[in-house]
């Protein structure tokens, strides 16, 4: 043990980095795409006006990949390396944190399993030119549909626990009082954005726009 | 009736750490106000099974038997709990009773507990008050930090809190929670604080507070009641302030 300075270890700094990108950019990421897919609560032509948008951004592909594909692979890949040196103890120990601990996990293997399949699906495979029509037709299938709702309630839930470990972890909700601040925090978060997933979904399924009122009338 | 009421207890029993782990069972005596400790001194002064095989007695750490020297925590019913303070009386049985597993094992119920010894060198848990002259008074530390601290310094370094700990395991040099807290009670005071810095940088390395993934078994686990998540959460402040804006603020 030297008394002159050292250096913060790699593993130190890859952690940090994992805790902070799961916040930014992929956290504020979910919550962009959750707000621009809302549109579709509104009608096909608004959804349609909003994605094209966003497809015709400048610097597209390096915003796509600087901004949302590569710090996902790395969180989601870091991640599982995480994984891989805990080791779960549920059985012997039920406490709610532990529960968390553990379901962190499998949300985050499903979260990352889904994000990947969606942006083969939604991404690749119409090159980045998704339309209502597109996404509606995929959602009549009940296994694209089931995947769906599966895959926004497992990233709706590592987001809501992974704003709790991130405030507990960086020290920013510190006193017992301020980390149960978080957490229920990070519950409002998951089940607000549970919810708010899911009736994207049933839009698209449904053909349902409830928002349609906002329209001015033609 | 009393008289003949039995306790069931269940030992794990391993000779070294190279022979293979068996259990024994035995029957003992029921006595008002039983703890675990005493089902092991009872085996002790008549080692022989539930099913009257000759033993040996069972290896174990205990000493002050109150709860305040650490050396007792084990495996009772499944669960890292000290046995001084395991009452008989409330406990399922058979009583299962098995060595701390997140340690080396010496033998039987024995675990060597090096480890947490060796990472209170590596944070320097202790205030550097010797000098070659005399240092004079140091400085009064106000109530507010003695509160703050009185609960800190309760640790016993018993291991519970590693035992729980997911993080801690074969793949992982985690110091564990106990560690951590110990860095806040000596950063908190006026005189430690002159070693806050190096006891930042030594949880930054390998094993350092970037392997707590924030399970809380700690602080449920500890059987001083130490808010260890709190512990946590400050001294990763205080680590990652040191580790990500040291080389700008110095």
């Amino acid at each position: 043990m030297s008394f002159t300075a050292s250096q913060p270890d790699t593993s130190y700094l890859l952690r940090k980095l994992h805790s902070f990108t799961g916040i930014l950019p992929v956290g504020a990421f979910l919550a962009e795409h959750f707000w621009s897919n809302s549109s579709a609560l509104v009608s096909p032509q608004r959804y349609n006006d909003v994605s094209q948008e966003l497809q015709t951004i400048p610097f597209r592909l390096a915003v796509e990949w600087g901004a949302i594909f590569l710090p996902m692979l790395f969180h989601g890949g870091y991640g599982i390396w995480i994984w891989l040196r805990g080791k779960s103890n549920v059985s012997d120990y039920p406490w709610a944190g532990n529960w968390l601990y553990t379901l962190q996990r499998y949300t985050g293997l499903i979260a990352f399993a889904y994000i990947g399949w969606h942006l083969y699906t939604e991404r690749w495979l119409t090159h980045g030119r998704s339309t209502y029509a597109n996404v509606a037709e995929d959602m009549q299938n009940p296994w694209y549909l089931a995947f769906f709702v599966v895959g926004i309630l497992a990233s709706s839930f590592h987001l809501g626990a992974g704003i709790w470990n991130f405030l507990c972890k960086w020290g920013l909700a510190a006193t017992v009082k301020a980390q149960q601040a978080a957490g229920r925090f990070g519950a409002v978060v998951g089940v607000t954005f549970s919810l708010v997933g899911i009736l994207i979904v049933l839009s698209f399924r449904f053909d349902w726009h409830p928002f349609s009122a906002y329209l001015p009338n033609k | 009736m009393a008289e003949t009421k039995q306790v069931i207890v269940k030992v794990k029993r391993q000779a070294s750490p190279k022979d293979p782990a068996r259990w024994e069972e035995f029957s003992l005596q029921w006595r008002p106000s039983m703890n675990v400790i005493i089902c092991l001194r009872d085996i002790a002064e008549n080692p022989v099974t539930r099913d009257g095989k000759k033993t040996t007695p069972i290896s174990y750490d205990s000493n002050c038997l109150e709860e305040i020297c650490g050396s007792c925590a084990m495996l009772i019913n499944g669960k890292a709990r000290m046995a001084c303070s395991a009452l008989v009386d409330q406990l399922e049985q058979p009583i299962r009773i098995e060595p701390l597993s997140k340690f080396p094992l010496v033998r039987d119920l024995t675990v060597d507990r090096q480890f947490m010894f060796e990472s209170l060198k590596r944070v320097k848990a202790w205030i550097p008050i010797d000098g070659t002259y005399n240092l004079g008074e140091g400085p009064r530390i106000s109530p507010e930090i003695q509160e703050k601290g009185y609960p800190l310094s309760n640790c016993i370094s018993c291991g519970s809190c590693l035992e729980v700990c997911p993080q801690v395991n074969e793949h992982n040099q985690f110091v564990g929670a106990a560690i951590i807290s110990q860095v806040r009670l000596f950063n908190m005071h006026p005189t430690g604080a002159m070693n806050k810095s190096e006891r930042l940088k030594a949880l930054m390395g390998p094993g350092g507070i970037q392997e707590c993934a924030n399970a809380q078994n700690c602080v449920h686990a500890c059987p001083k009641n130490i808010p260890l998540t709190e512990s946590i959460a400050e001294v990763n402040r205080d680590v990652w302030k040191q580790a990500l804006l040291g080389w700008l603020t110095g």
